[in-house]
């Protein structure tokens, strides 16, 4: 009976496809000794000593100079290399398991004013896709939901959880406001034409414009005849206590948003994709807005473009004082959520120093959510979410991990995909090399 | 139908590419003939295929062929079932094709020709693939018609069936680390290629369209994290590994004594993400030289000015103007027209 137990567990085990059992919390002191800590706001301390107690860090120092007994389990990792948990901005994780399993999608709501449609809801903690993000350090993620002007709310989420309510470390943070595109493309599929001014652009602006002042007018009234969800859910936004994130591209349309955003005296504002960004930089720095630049592997879009401007964007921007983080929205954007490591080293290639880049992906971003004063990097007082890899972990050659923590507890790096290479090495009769 | 002057020619250049195969879409099991061209950005499409060129054609299976997201799919075949039923009544009917040769009856037919040039293994035969039943049953079909398949690509599951492609001796040319875009990719994992490497198979890893064939040094890098491939093994994935794939390997793929000069001179170790070439050349010609894009990128800066400078001379003119517009490459790819 025991053994029918056993293989029924087994059986149940394999079809399940749940993801890792999260982490519980952190019992007992850790210190990782001797690792190059790359802390994420720029520095680096060559041979450090983090110590990490009920999940914050509360020391890191320089091996070489502070001498101080290891407190608790010791990691040795000596040649190795500490990074703060990368931080995946404007993500759609969780809602969507297979792209073209209709099923499995909850990514866009249908209609075009869903300020009040919250992406963490839908977030499904337990996918697959979720669990392959953190053997490449990507332990934290901006939960967006696509589609219409205005998309809904997002979340931010850590990426080792038994469902939302655990996941969320940031609920309902932003509001997502697709600018509309000054440009349309004419012609079908086949037989593309130029790409025109759009005639509708002015009328949906005003649509647009409307529609925040309409929700305005709505949540000062105390006497509200009947409930509208949709303009009560953008009085936080209003309020500034929620940030507005606006998705827009060129020039123009970059113009437009910074007008709107001085009209609607918009306290939070974040530009994402944010193509031509450098144009405007000055007014940006002038007006302290951040942007999300644009997946960095991705094609120019126009002919005459330089071949490496996705590239070396997000450094036009920072070397003008721009605040700027990452983002990776596009084709194929789950499962690649994954590179977010790589898009920064990528940015490197094009000038960049490393540690700099490193801070699109860490620091950055947490200051743009507003978590820095947790999350983002390695000092003391903050929460031990962080990974170890064997090299240079935002290289595809260096991007090994040994350990990984959120807030202080040690996460698996388990995951189906890993499953599935051991069980076939070993049919192989190979030897497994993770 | 090749555009010798795009672009995207020119930027693979820039990431250190000189050849490749062009496969159309994979709408049908048995798909049309591809080219495999050097990327002498600029010259006539007749001078960038390789002279004396290995026959190809392109087979596919899955998702794709069955029209699993087409609403109103109506042909033959709907299922992997009746996907295997295609190939064996096709090169049932080559066979008897050829049987007729010679005789009164016979009528030239050139789908039959292409087909029996496969069967007679005088044209390979590049196959998108999935899964381990698909990958496995067109292996069967093929031994069972004494041929060979040359290459699976995109194979995704193919570390569950390594043994025997090893032993069918195909090739498989995967992505580095796609999956979850459709249900049969459930299964994909980014140790594909260091799997099938390991259990003797030729490993290439493949791009997919314009973004990602511009930095494949980075996909082969990938092979090193996942599934620890030495370094020289899996800089095979995009070199010498494709080039024998595609049975070019006696002109291109490594640095050889009598081979072409296919040569990219990197600025840091090939792999590194932060790698970029600063001079890429094919046969011996310089095709992008970083320093002459630097030239190029001054004079479209100046031309630009020039243009917009003649613009507002015509609009102060009082001449008649026309709304701005752009121009923007639409991509296909793969998936564009599949359904």
């Amino acid at each position: 009976m025991r053994k029918l137990t056993i293989v029924a567990a087994l059986i149940y085990s394999m079809i399940t496809w749940a993801q890792q059992t999260p982490a519980l919390a952190q019992k007992g002191a850790f210190t990782i000794m001797n690792a190059t800590a790359h802390i994420g706001d720029g520095s680096v301390i060559e041979n450090s000593i983090i110590v990490v107690e009920d999940g914050k860090i509360t020391t890191i120092a320089d091996a070489t100079t502070v001498k101080m007994q290891p407190k608790g389990r010791v990691i040795k990792a000596e040649g190795q290399h500490v990074y703060p948990g990368i931080i995946a901005m404007n993500a759609t994780l969780g809602l969507v398991e297979v792209d073209a399993v209709k099923a499995s999608d909850d990514e866009r709501e249908i209609g075009t004013y869903n300020p009040h449609v919250r992406s963490v809801i839908a977030y499904n903690a337990e996918s697959r896709v979720v669990e392959s993000m953190r053997p490449n350090g990507v332990l934290m993620a901006q939960i967006v939901p696509r589609g219409g002007r205005i998309s809904g709310k997002s979340s931010v989420v850590q990426l080792d959880a038994w469902n939302w309510e655990d996941a969320s470390l940031l609920t309902d943070e932003g509001v997502h406001i697709n600018w509309p595109s000054s440009f349309r493309r004419t012609g079908s599929w086949y037989n593309p034409g130029p790409i025109e001014p759009s005639k509708d652009y002015e009328k949906q602006v005003r649509e647009l414009t409307d529609f925040v002042n309409n929700a305005k007018a709505y949540n000062a009234t105390d006497s509200k005849t009947g409930l509208n969800l949709k303009y009560a859910a953008l009085n936080d936004a209003i309020n500034g206590k929620q940030t507005v994130y606006f998705h827009v591209d060129g020039e123009k349309g970059i113009r437009d948003v910074l007008n709107f955003i001085n009209k609607n005296s918009i306290q939070r504002p974040v530009l994402v994709g944010a193509r031509e960004a450098d144009k405007v930089a000055k007014t940006l720095v002038a007006m302290k807005v951040p942007v999300l630049a644009g997946r960095t592997h991705s094609l120019p879009s126009a002919e005459d473009e330089d071949f490496d401007l996705p590239y070396k964007f997000p450094k036009m921007l920072v070397d003008k004082g721009v605040m700027v983080a990452l983002e990776n929205s596009g084709d194929m954007e789950r499962h690649q959520t994954r590179n977010f490591p790589f898009l920064a080293g990528t940015v490197a290639g094009y000038g960049m120093d490393m540690e700099e880049a490193l801070k699109l992906i860490t620091l950055n971003p947490a200051m743009i959510l507003g978590i820095d004063d947790q999350y983002g990097s390695l000092e003391e007082g903050k929460m031990a979410t962080l990974f170890i890899s064997k090299g240079n972990a935002l290289e595809m050659m260096g991007n090994v991990l040994t350990h990984a923590f959120i807030d202080g507890r040690e996460i698996s790096l388990d995951s189906h995909q890993t499953e599935l290479y051991e069980r076939y090495m070993e049919k192989y009769g190979l030897e497994v090399k993770r | 139908m090749v555009d010798h002057e795009d672009v995207n020619i020119y930027r693979d250049l820039a990431g250190g590419v000189t050849s490749s195969q062009l496969l159309h879409g994979s709408a049908n099991p048995i798909g049309g003939r591809s080219a495999i061209i050097k990327l002498k950005w600029g010259y006539p499409a007749d001078e960038m295929i390789y002279d004396n060129s290995p026959q190809f054609i392109k087979f596919a299976l899955g998702e794709n062929v069955k029209q699993s997201r087409y609403q109103y799919g109506v042909r033959f075949p709907q299922t992997r079932m009746g996907v295997e039923q295609v190939f064996i009544d096709f090169f049932s009917r080559a066979r008897d094709y050829k049987d007729s040769k010679g005789k009164p009856d016979f009528r030239y037919d050139e789908e039959m020709e292409v087909l029996l040039d496969i069967l007679e293994s005088k044209r390979f035969v590049t196959c998108h693939s999935y899964v381990q039943s698909e990958i496995n049953m067109l292996m069967k079909v093929a031994e069972d018609f004494g041929f060979r398949i040359n290459t699976f690509t995109h194979i995704l599951e193919g570390y569950k069936v390594a043994d025997k492609m090893a032993e069918h001796g195909v090739g498989g040319s995967t992505f580095s680390d796609w999956w979850a875009y459709k249900y049969e990719v459930n299964d994909a994992i980014p140790y594909n290629g260091a799997i099938m490497h390991e259990a003797g198979v030729t490993v290439a890893f493949n791009s997919d369209d314009a973004e990602m064939s511009r930095r494949l040094n980075q996909e082969a890098a990938k092979a090193m994290k996942y599934g620890a491939v030495s370094e020289e093994e899996a800089w095979k994935f995009v070199t010498l590994n494709p080039a024998k794939l595609l049975r070019i390997d006696d002109r291109t793929g490594s640095i050889k004594k009598g081979k072409d000069a296919d040569l990219v001179l990197w600025n840091a170790h090939p792999m590194s993400v932060t790698a970029r070439p600063q001079i890429t050349m094919i046969d011996g010609i310089v095709f992008f030289d970083v320093e002459r894009d630097a030239r190029f990128r001054e004079s479209v800066k100046k031309e630009r000015q020039q243009l917009v400078n003649e613009m507002l001379k015509a609009k102060n003119k009082g001449l008649k103007t026309q709304p701005a517009k752009k121009n923007e490459k639409t991509l296909y790819e793969c998936d564009t027209l599949h359904w």
